[in-house]
């Protein structure tokens, strides 16, 4: 029992340092606080005002601004578990990280809790400016369905940090740019700012595949659009979690791999 | 008794590959083998691209080798790394950590990363903050520190979890001579008053002389000597050399014959004399001055340094 209390204090307190670390260096940074305040916010009103200007129907209105405030909180939720391994890279202090008796549960779970915050907070921001500036109230499907399609963002954003950090690993510091642009190629596949029906048949595949794509269908349908696929709940969360699964598995290949190349030691250099 | 090993490496290899294409294979290490005991300062030299960072960087499992058996605190490696990585710890010169935190907070954060609870982790920073005078710095910037300042925190960064094997590569490097002498202290301090074991790479002779117990030197990723720099010096014929002034008729067959004597080059009033150990030899050869009434008017001894071994074996 008293063993496996300091076990739990143990990795309680090692996920806790990941959370330390993301929040002061997300504290002390400006390019942070652009990120929660000055592109989301740019995006949301750029895109609140076009669907001004072309007077789209309310529900229309509902579509987009429900793909531009979800979009935001994903990337900025992302941006956190990518920089527990990014700041150590631009550091150049990965070794000493990795030389530590951490796992990569206590990586991907400090972060997620920092990048929760960070996302959480662009998501509220933009959910009352959405109802503020456009009318437009986020809350209508209840507590639970939104609870359900916030934690559905949360874990697509995991997934996508987590394949970030796989990336670096395996081709190194160039491949930091996944950080940004993962998240742009999801906003062009998942339906954001239009159905996946549009969508060439090839392309729309690549929909299928991507969780993202049935979060957003399940809490557009109480705002009157059908869903094209069926089950996207359940399809969504077990597709999350499968693929979390197995990028964890993959993230520790790709750490045997940087240690067996010597890139691992090359990000410290 | 069976000797405790803190270290314990058995055909080590690793190669390192380069290029998409046209690979390129590099041997950074070649059939290691190297037994270090608790509780012993060893020193690890060889000249740059000997494999000095690879073999720490496998013992503390940032880089895996290809082949070979290695042992941590009587451990293997492989199947128990992260036990390993719990009880040992590694500083390198050039330390970078990360820059947005204060020195306190970086420490916070390694001491969270090895598990330390918190009174525990504020009660061990606290005292390495004293330990290595960084008090004064403790809310300044990894950043805005100065060289010798970063290097401070990186060995107190490697004492977070009270390491029984502490690996130190090139931990004075890029420090003026008084911020390295102080480092050096420290290391030592630690050394005597906890008995941990400490393995460390430097360029610096005079450093690794003054607190390494055992040396290996490795060069082209093959450890070519171990042991004790005296015996070193004595396996190497470097010996010490004596140099003499003098005025009368000096044999030289008559001196040469002397035991311990390497070599001896003379003039006609003076000579230089070439010792296992001028400790031992000293003596005899101002005997046979005596004897042979030749006055001596002025006497030097030089004594061969680790310098002398490093440039020895590495050339």
């Amino acid at each position: 029992m008293k063993m496996s209390l300091l076990r739990l204090q143990d990795e309680m307190t090692k996920t806790r340092a990941f959370v330390f670390k993301n929040w002061i260096m997300t504290k002390r940074n400006v390019f942070t606080l652009f990120e929660i305040l000055f592109w989301p916010l740019v995006a949301f009103l750029s895109v609140g005002l076009l669907t001004e200007f072309a007077a789209l129907q309310p529900e229309m209105k509902a579509f987009i601004l429900i793909g531009v405030i979800a979009m935001s909180a994903v990337q900025v939720c992302q941006l956190d578990v990518s920089y527990a391994l990014l700041y150590d890279v631009w550091s150049k202090a990965v070794k000493h990280g990795f030389a530590a008796p951490v796992g990569i549960r206590h990586l991907l779970f400090g972060s997620l809790i920092v990048g929760i915050i960070r996302g959480g907070t662009v998501f509220v921001i933009l959910m009352v400016a959405s109802y503020l500036l456009f009318g437009f109230d986020f809350t209508l499907p209840g507590a639970l369905p939104m609870g359900l399609f916030v934690l559905g963002l949360f874990l697509s954003a995991a997934m996508v940090g987590v394949f970030v950090c796989i990336l670096v690993l395996v081709f190194g510091n160039r491949a930091e740019v996944a950080a940004w642009s993962l998240v742009s190629l999801m906003l062009l596949l998942c339906g954001v700012y239009y159905p996946v029906s549009v969508l060439p048949a090839w392309v729309r595949v690549l929909a299928e595949i991507i969780p993202l794509t049935y979060f957003l269908e399940y809490f557009r349908q109480f705002y009157g659009f059908q869903p094209i696929f069926s089950h996207v709940l359940v399809k969504g969360y077990v597709m999350v979690i499968a693929y979390l699964v197995i990028e964890v598995f993959l993230m520790k290949a790709a750490l045997l791999r940087a240690k067996r190349t010597g890139l691992l030691l090359k990000l410290s250099e | 008794m069976a000797v405790n090993l803190a270290i314990e490496v058995k055909g080590l290899r690793k190669t390192f590959v380069s290029g998409w294409l046209r690979k390129r294979k590099k041997d950074a290490l070649r059939d290691v083998n190297l037994s270090v005991p608790q509780g012993v300062f060893w020193g690890l030299l060889g000249p740059n691209g000997a494999g000095k960072t690879t073999l720490l960087s496998i013992l503390s499992n940032l880089l895996i080798p290809e082949e070979g058996e290695v042992r941590v605190l009587g451990k293997d490696l492989r199947k128990n790394a992260m036990e390993i990585c719990n009880r040992i710890n590694v500083s390198s010169g050039h330390a970078n950590f990360l820059w947005s935190l204060n020195v306190r907070e970086n420490l916070e954060y390694y001491a969270m990363l090895y598990g330390l609870p918190g009174k525990k982790r504020q009660q061990r920073v606290d005292d390495l903050l004293d330990l290595f005078d960084l008090r004064e710095f403790a809310r300044v910037r990894f950043d805005e520190l100065s060289t010798g300042t970063k290097q401070k925190l990186s060995l107190a960064k490697s004492l977070v979890n009270d390491p029984a094997l502490l690996l130190l590569d090139e931990p004075t490097v890029g420090l003026d001579p008084d911020v390295a002498r102080r480092i050096r202290e420290a290391i030592q301090r630690l050394h005597r008053d906890k008995g941990t074991t400490i393995l460390m790479t430097t360029h610096n002779m005079k450093e690794a002389e003054s607190l390494c117990e055992q040396i290996a030197f490795i060069k082209d990723g093959r450890i070519k000597a171990l042991g004790k720099p005296q015996d070193l010096k004595r396996e190497l014929r470097l010996g010490d050399t004596i140099f003499i002034s003098f005025s009368g008729s000096l044999s030289s067959r008559s001196l040469q014959e002397l035991q311990g004597i390497y070599g001896l080059q003379t003039s006609d009033s003076s000579c230089r004399i070439l010792v296992d150990d001028h400790h031992q030899r000293l003596p005899q050869i101002l005997d046979f001055f005596i004897g042979e009434k030749i006055f001596i008017h002025d006497l030097r001894i030089q004594e061969s340094d680790l310098e002398d071994v490093f440039i020895a074996f590495t050339r």
